[in-house]
């Protein structure tokens, strides 16, 4: 994994941990490569995954200086959506960045 | 006395207009305000005033007004969703495009602005989100199909987003208010506003204390259980 990869993995699992920290203990979510954010195997409510997104969002101009949107039309578009799982999640955030 | 010490205000179309003497009233008030308009270089450099240049009805304008106002002040209490575009015609000679700047400007601006406002306000747990409706809404005159409608739109964003956002302590509410003597005024025929204006249950134009009176209400902390609603000046509804 490069260093790039790295550190979009980490923003994902810090907006995951944010997210637990906010939750009670019999709610929080397991946080890895496979967790599922969006569709039947979705961990999270409609809200949280607002949540997650935009964090992300923010962190990731934060971080590398460039604002992308996880659901523009471009995104929304696709199939599966970005944001199924941290694993489509990192790659098209990785994409964006270029 | 109210007071928005502290407190940070976006005004859309702050430059001229309702918006200006919104933003003006803040200003006064203490708040720190931020001008989004179209031409922010025009606006007269105040102490506690940021302009920013933002065509509200364009996406990627507003994202990245609203990336400088996180960077710049970090969170948002107050949004005044107020930039409109009116074009008074009836309907058979009403051209597209204007029917269209009508609808990106009101509608569609307000809610990217919403939107967006709504991702800073959440971190604080506490926000206001506040449309400037119009009383064409409700008196659905002659001559302003779209703009009426435009306006009824915005009171529904607000009433949906008012859901949206409940649970994080923001609340969304609409004041449609009557005519004001503005330069948008001035684009109307006087003898047709006249008449609109007797037609009401307080027959007179709205002052500028009477707009100040409501949205200092919704901006308030008086107003926290006061969400999803719309307020008529003059009884125009």
């Amino acid at each position: 994994m490069t260093n790039k990869e790295s550190a979009v993995l980490d923003l994902i699992y810090q907006t995951l941990t944010t997210l637990n920290e906010e939750r009670s203990a019999d709610e929080k979510i397991e946080v890895g490569p496979d967790t599922c954010l969006f569709g039947e195997r979705s961990v999270l409510d409609s809200l949280s995954l607002v949540s997650v997104i935009v964090d992300l969002e923010t962190l990731v101009a934060d971080k590398f200086g460039n604002a992308i949107s996880l659901t523009d039309d471009k995104a929304m578009s696709r199939d599966p959506v970005p944001f199924v799982d941290v694993g489509t999640l990192k790659a098209y955030i990785l994409e964006q960045l270029g | 006395m109210i007071s928005y010490a502290g407190k940070i205000v976006l005004v859309t179309g702050a430059r001229r207009g309702v918006g200006k003497l919104l933003a003006d009233y803040f200003l006064r008030h203490g708040a720190s305000v931020i001008g989004f308009s179209r031409h922010a270089d025009e606006a007269p450099d105040a102490p506690g005033y940021t302009a920013i240049a933002v065509d509200v009805g364009d996406a990627d304008s507003v994202a990245r007004g609203f990336e400088q106002v996180r960077r710049q002040f970090g969170h948002l209490d107050i949004v005044i969703n107020n930039a409109a575009v009116l074009t008074s015609q009836y309907a058979m000679i009403m051209p597209a495009g204007a029917a269209k700047s009508m609808l990106d400007t009101n509608v569609l601006g307000t809610f990217l602005v919403s939107r967006e406002a709504a991702k800073l306000m959440r971190k604080s747990k506490w926000g206001r989100i506040i449309n400037i409706g119009s009383m064409a809404a409700s008196l659905e005159p002659m001559g302003d199909s779209v703009y009426a409608a435009s306006k009824a739109a915005i009171s529904t964003l607000a009433n949906v987003m008012a859901k949206e956002f409940a649970a994080l302590n923001i609340t969304c509410n609409t004041l449609g208010i009557t005519a004001i003597a503005t330069d948008m005024l001035d684009q109307l025929p006087k003898d047709k506003v006249d008449k609109v204006i007797a037609g009401l249950p307080l027959p007179r134009y709205a002052e500028p204390d009477d707009i100040f009176n409501v949205i200092d209400f919704f901006a308030s902390e008086r107003s926290a259980y006061i969400t999803a609603q719309t307020v008529f000046l003059g009884g125009a509804n």
